[in-house]
């Protein structure tokens, strides 16, 4: 009963009764960080070559609101039109934006890039970031020199002025979409994509630079809703004879279930190289799960599924907000507003996963009218 | 009434373009033109299938008078002339024409041309796009400073958009001139890069296409006054392989400079152009490089390939290749 922390990876693998993760890899030295990668690129006749092909990347597809804070504009759109909105966004062009909630996320897959090519070269498994909105082409004009002032490397761009975005979003074969506007982000749940709603965070929270940090909700995010409709519909104590007897029985899987193994994947190609302590990926699972009454059947569903998770925070029901702030993570993905609304109000940066039988409910009570779309 | 050619956006399509005949190709090469002229005669009520232009022109033809219609309206009605190049002497052409077209088209101008370049009589219709299967005749075009392409089907099913005419364009080569893929090929990627960021205000010379947009363009702006964008019924598309940060302002700088814009944007970095083109599905992708019109060909996307500029192989190459798909 209570909380239960796992600081360390080997820990609570210990905890199953699993044995020791492998030993480490001989050490292979690493290139020089100052090293361009344009230079190592064989000299191409298109421009092609410098960005990986969509099947080897980590696709994360952003939107311009996600990206950048642009409440300001937004109001402008929707109170005077497309027309005055474009033509005051090309007059403010020189004018960078200011950082938005996924921004600091993207530094980070960036950083995490830098690491990658330092350690494999010519390697194509890295993020690929895509700018995916549905603004007017006109405006790629100011979010491209915002990109560039902010030193950030996004090439990718899809510019839909004012379609729906998600046609393009499986073309690139999209692993991770993180958008302003719930009702993109739902429809691309719908078409089975990682997905999540960005909000911003409302106070200012030091970010780790050398580390990307993510931190997922379970039920619901990492696996199915299959759970949460139980404790829904029964109660809780029905809830935990269910887990305890399902125990061996893995979770179906939840929307950010392939996000997190793409992370995973990466983080092997660090201890491959002998660099596990100094990994710049690190996830946490944060789930309001009581570990001795359902904790286990969760740490198996994810063995079962050859995925690991550096932390392990069951909470029991305690509110979330005071242990993210600990963690700091680039992004937090839970299904209930009730979760979000917590890490918001202490500063975490907080996306919604609209899935499952959470969407119906409020802090444990039904809603009144449907889920809002 | 037909409006006057130079009131009109003028659409110029070969009858390979817009039809198939392949098996009557085929008849001429093997039986000589007798054996076709009697072929041609003997399925005079039998309708053409449709080719490759086929689906443009029908989108053409659906989409154009929503704009012409709607008020305010201006000389803005087209012609689809059709510029039937015979296989043979004389009398092969009458036949052509002899066979109905498709009772969805309706095609007011026809150029039978005898054998003959069909060039004076584009330039003479003011044309704005000449469409056609053959190569040759598209160089000529282009080399007139006529909008030509050589129009591929694509290896897949097509489907196109029903609501909307959608064309998409690339941008190097294409709407702008080919002087940044020189860049590239002569010096390299980052050589590029530093020259585009260097001139990003400079606007980019004009490319064979852009006069095309322009006359998109001018039908767009009726919707675009209303606050209709979404709802126009021509939607344009840039798909380029440019790379947004590095090289993309200068690319939309000069689209400004000149008072045109795409509907939509997609800078690839060198992403493969096949998928995002089977989601757009436009009626027509323009492109001067042969390997992202196959690719296009490949995803099922009608692709028309713009032969100019320093990415086209030698004429004579060009040449072989395109006999090669009237086969």
């Amino acid at each position: 009963m209570g909380a239960i922390l796992f600081p360390t990876h080997s820990q609570y693998l210990a905890s199953l009764g699993a044995p020791h993760p492998l030993s480490p890899f001989p050490c292979v030295s690493s290139l020089p960080p100052s090293l361009s990668l344009l230079h190592l690129l064989p000299a191409c006749s298109s421009f092609d070559c410098l960005q990986p092909k969509p099947q080897n990347a980590i696709t994360v597809a952003v939107s311009s609101r996600a990206l950048f804070d642009m409440v300001k504009d937004r109001k402008i759109y929707e109170e005077e039109g497309v027309e005055t909105y474009v033509k005051y966004q090309e007059e403010n062009e020189n004018l960078p934006l200011n950082p938005g909630p996924a921004f600091y996320f993207v530094k980070a897959l960036e950083q995490v890039n830098a690491r990658l090519r330092e350690l494999y070269p010519k390697d194509e498994e890295l993020f690929d970031i895509v700018l995916m909105t549905n603004n007017h082409a006109q405006v790629g004009v100011r979010l491209i020199n915002s990109i560039n002032h902010y030193g950030l490397s996004i090439e990718r761009f899809c510019m839909t002025g004012g379609e729906s975005p998600i046609g393009y979003l499986t073309a690139y074969l999209t692993n991770l979409y993180l958008s302003a506007d719930s009702e993109k982000v739902q429809e691309a749940i719908e078409a089975g994509i990682a997905s999540a709603t960005m909000f911003t965070a409302n106070k200012d929270v030091p970010y780790s630079d050398k580390q990307l940090r993510v931190a997922f909700d379970g039920d619901a995010v990492l696996f199915s809703d299959e759970s949460e409709q139980i404790v829904k519909e029964h109660g809780l104590d029905r809830f935990f004879e269910h887990e305890q007897m399902n125990e061996n029985k893995p979770l179906a899987q939840g929307p950010l279930k392939g996000f997190l193994e793409d992370l995973g994947k990466l983080q092997k190609k660090f201890y491959a190289k002998n660099e596990r302590l100094d990994c710049p990926i690190r996830t946490y699972l944060v789930t309001a799960r009581s570990a001795a009454s359902s904790g286990a059947r969760v740490l198996k569903t994810l063995r079962s599924w050859g995925l690991e998770i550096d932390e392990a925070l069951f909470l029991a029901g305690a509110p979330k907000g005071p242990i993210l702030v600990k963690i700091r993570p680039h992004i937090f993905f839970d299904d209930q507003m009730f979760h979000i609304e917590g890490a918001q109000q202490l500063g975490t940066v907080a996306a919604h996963v609209p899935y499952g039988i959470g969407q119906k409910y409020y802090k444990s009570k039904p809603k009144d009218d449907t889920v809002k779309k | 009434m037909q409006p006057k050619p130079e009131n009109a956006i003028t659409i110029a399509v070969s009858s390979r373009a817009l039809f198939r005949m392949e098996e009557e190709q085929k008849i001429y090469s093997d039986q000589g033109v007798e054996a076709y002229v009697k072929y041609q005669l003997d399925h005079e009520s039998e309708p053409f299938l449709p080719g490759a232009a086929f689906p443009f022109v029908k989108g053409w033809r659906e989409q154009i008078p929503r704009l012409v219609h709607s008020p305010p309206c201006s000389a803005g009605l087209q012609a689809c002339c059709r510029a039937a190049q015979p296989l043979g002497p004389g009398g092969a052409g009458l036949a052509d024409s002899v066979r109905p077209s498709s009772p969805d088209l309706f095609i007011e101008r026809f150029c039978m041309t005898g054998g003959n370049s069909p060039m004076c009589y584009l330039k003479a219709y003011h044309t704005n796009l000449y469409l056609s299967s053959d190569a040759e005749k598209v160089s000529e075009a282009l080399e007139e400073g006529i909008a030509a392409a050589t129009i591929f089907s694509p290896s897949k099913d097509v489907s196109v958009s029903e609501s909307q005419l959608r064309v998409a364009f690339d941008g190097d080569a294409v709407l702008f001139s080919d002087e940044s893929e020189q860049i590239v090929k002569e010096h390299g990627l980052d050589m590029f890069f530093e020259h585009e960021k260097a001139y990003e205000n400079k606007p980019l010379a004009q490319g064979p296409l852009k006069g095309f947009l322009e006359a998109l363009g001018k039908l767009q702006k009726k919707f675009y006054s209303k606050g209709l964008r979404l709802e126009c019924p021509i939607r344009t598309y840039l798909v380029t392989a440019r790379s947004a940060a590095s090289s993309g302002a200068r690319a939309l700088k000069t689209l400004r400079s000149w008072g045109l814009e795409t509907d939509e944007a997609l800078f690839l970095a060198g992403a493969p152009k096949g998928p995002l083109l089977e989601k757009i599905r436009p009626h027509i992708f323009f492109d001067d490089q042969m390997f992202h019109v196959e690719g296009a060909k490949a995803s099922g996307t009608i692709a028309a390939h713009v032969p100019y500029g320093v990415a086209q192989k030698p004429r004579r190459g060009v040449q072989a290749k395109e006999t090669a798909v009237w086969a």
